[in-house]
């Protein structure tokens, strides 16, 4: 079984606590934390000492989606401060200055981009990315993926570029306006064409936005269409 | 970029005419026209930015050969879900192209319309593959380009492209490490298209009473061919530009390299891909100079309105004592002269391709 968790955003939006504990009642073992808007991020920093994640194996934290160029510094010096085992997962919009980014080493971890964003979208652009930042590891994001390329061919070849790199996967379902929705019939068989190409070792967190009531469900809908199986199906339909 | 600064940019062609020390004066300067009208059209066009939504330019435009006479063939190509908003859209898109391109597009009704990306991935053969839908899908392949949100173009061309690559049985494994790198499904309908074409221009000398065949007959000579050639390239990619696939892992990745590799042809133009192509070192040096000359023969008549206009209106019973149409048809054979010693006699590669999927 891969490892498999929530985004604290996805479960509960700005309130991590709630995020990490509806989690940690169902045994989950992988979070990320997340600090999407700029105003989250300080109070999120700051309580990271006293939350208790010896359950997880795996803990990502996601630095804000936009920030202003002044802001810059003040987010850096923020996430620096975090464990130095986290990855921290960051658009590249965020990156104004990247020789600061650079002294972060693998710890900064570059998420692809939607369709709506300016860069960090298709395989060249990604490939331009890590020139920027040759250190830094990779969250894909497959919804992202397949909503730049449906055939998910783009996925298979950043995955294949940046095998190295990969620290983990972000799942989701994303809508016409960038929304994260949970699996459906198509993402699900999407994903299954790149999941052969996922070390098992690799956790993934989902962003879908779900109930407390569906996350359980969520989690299973998510390891079905990770699993090699899952591709085995989808290729024996193809080929039928 | 302006104009100046788009000629600095060094394109096969480019290349192609600098390493002959030949002159293609009407090409080029067509280009720099494509350029300046292309940055007019997307600056007019900055308020009909989209998510899901790209005003495609095909035709002249997009091919980069645009002349004092071309119209803006365009359609809003639809990504997403339906909205009632995308008829005004369209609309506005053809007022605001009206402002700076001021031709009537085609009458059939093919340009200057809303086309939704399901029809383009979804009806590839079959009974509702209409004329006007092969017209729109093997044009966005071969000689579009994005006049707004270049994205949603992008994602419907490698949407297509899987339907003819990934969704082909033709296409996958062949022995322990090697892969059948030609698509059938997508030659079949380059050839498909190409014999349509020619059909098409017998159906309109019938329907229009023969009314501006001697522009139509000399587009099918020169441009409407060069889709074909571009087709062909196209669909001959994955030998053409990478003759290996040992290096691939599995066949996802086969087929997504492939898919790629083609999706990159679409990236240039199609005078640009056979420039590419003209440049291999098989290609012998006048072979490639004659298919370009005549060419360029072709686009200088056309960016000429008067020739342009007395082409148009040419009567169909002067056409065996008319100079121009006549200068033009032997410029004409020696552009196919040069093509077919491309395909069949010199290019190492393409003459075994072209005899193993060209005819039988």
């Amino acid at each position: 079984m891969r490892l498999i968790g929530f985004s604290t955003g996805a479960l509960a939006k700005g309130d991590f606590t709630r995020g990490i504990q509806l989690q940690r009642q169902r045994g989950i073992r992988a979070v990320e934390l997340s600090a999407l808007r700029y105003d989250e991020l300080a109070p999120l920093v700051s309580a990271v000492p006293s939350l208790d994640l010896s359950d997880f194996e795996h803990v990502s934290f996601h630095a804000p989606s936009r920030i202003q160029p002044e802001d810059e510094q003040t987010v850096f010096e923020l996430l620096s401060s975090l464990p130095p085992e986290w990855p921290i997962v960051v658009h590249p919009g965020i990156t104004f200055t990247p020789s600061l980014w650079r002294t972060l080493g693998a710890r900064l971890c570059i998420e692809n981009m939607d369709a709506r964003k300016q860069m960090g979208r298709t395989v060249s652009e990604v490939r331009s990315l890590f020139g920027l930042f040759p250190e830094a590891s990779l969250c894909l994001d497959v919804g992202h993926a397949r909503q730049v390329d449906p055939t998910m061919a783009s996925a298979i070849l950043m995955l294949t570029e940046h095998r190295a790199r990969l620290r983990q996967i972000h799942v989701s379902d994303i809508g016409p306006m960038g929304e994260h929705h949970p699996l459906g019939p198509l993402s699900k068989w999407a994903y299954a064409r790149v999941a052969r190409k996922i070390p098992r070792s690799c956790p993934l967190i989902i962003e879908s936005v779900v109930p407390a009531s569906a996350i359980s469900r969520e989690i299973e809908v998510v390891a079905a269409a990770f699993t090699p199986q899952a591709q085995e199906n989808r290729s024996a339909l193809q080929h039928s | 970029m302006n104009s100046t600064q788009a000629a600095a940019v060094t394109t096969p062609l480019e290349t192609l005419e600098s390493a002959l020390g030949a002159s293609w004066l009407a090409i080029r300067q067509a280009r720099m026209r494509t350029h300046d009208t292309v940055r007019q059209l997307k600056d007019a066009l900055k308020e009909c930015e989209d998510n899901n939504c790209s005003v495609i330019v095909t035709g002249s435009l997009g091919r980069g050969e645009a002349t004092d006479g071309s119209d803006a063939d365009w359609v809003l190509l639809v990504d997403g879900p339906a909205d009632p908003g995308h008829a005004k859209m369209a609309k506005d898109v053809a007022a605001k192209i009206k402002t700076i391109v001021n031709k009537d597009v085609g009458r059939t009704g093919t340009f200057g319309n809303i086309v939704a990306s399901h029809d383009l991935v979804h009806y590839i053969a079959g009974t509702r593959d209409t004329n006007e839908n092969l017209t729109r899908r093997i044009l966005l392949l071969s000689e579009s380009r994005a006049l707004t949100n270049s994205a949603v173009r992008e994602r419907v061309i490698g949407l297509v492209l899987d339907r003819y690559v990934r969704h082909d049985r033709s296409v996958r494994r062949r022995e322990a490490k090697h892969y059948n790198q030609v698509p059938h499904f997508l030659l079949n309908d380059v050839v498909r298209y190409w014999r349509t074409m020619a059909s098409d221009y017998a159906s309109k000398m019938w329907e229009r009473s023969r009314e501006g065949w001697g522009t139509r007959n000399i587009k099918l000579r020169f441009s409407r061919k060069l889709l074909f050639i571009w087709g062909l390239f196209a669909s001959f990619a994955g030998r053409l530009f990478n003759p290996s696939d040992a290096a691939v892992e599995d066949e996802d990745e086969f087929l997504a390299t492939l898919t790629t590799l083609i999706k990159t042809q679409t990236e240039i133009t199609p005078l640009d891909l056979l420039a590419v192509v003209a440049s291999h070192e098989s290609v012998q040096k006048n072979t490639a100079r004659e298919v370009f000359s005549a060419y360029d023969k072709f686009l200088s008549v056309l960016s000429d309105p008067a020739q342009r206009d007395h082409l148009e209106k040419l009567p169909f019973e002067n056409a065996t004592t008319d100079e121009l149409y006549n200068f033009l048809r032997d410029e004409s054979d020696k552009f196919r002269s040069g093509i077919n010693a491309i395909f069949f006699d010199e290019h190492t590669e393409l003459k075994s391709l072209i005899r193993e999927y060209g005819v039988f």
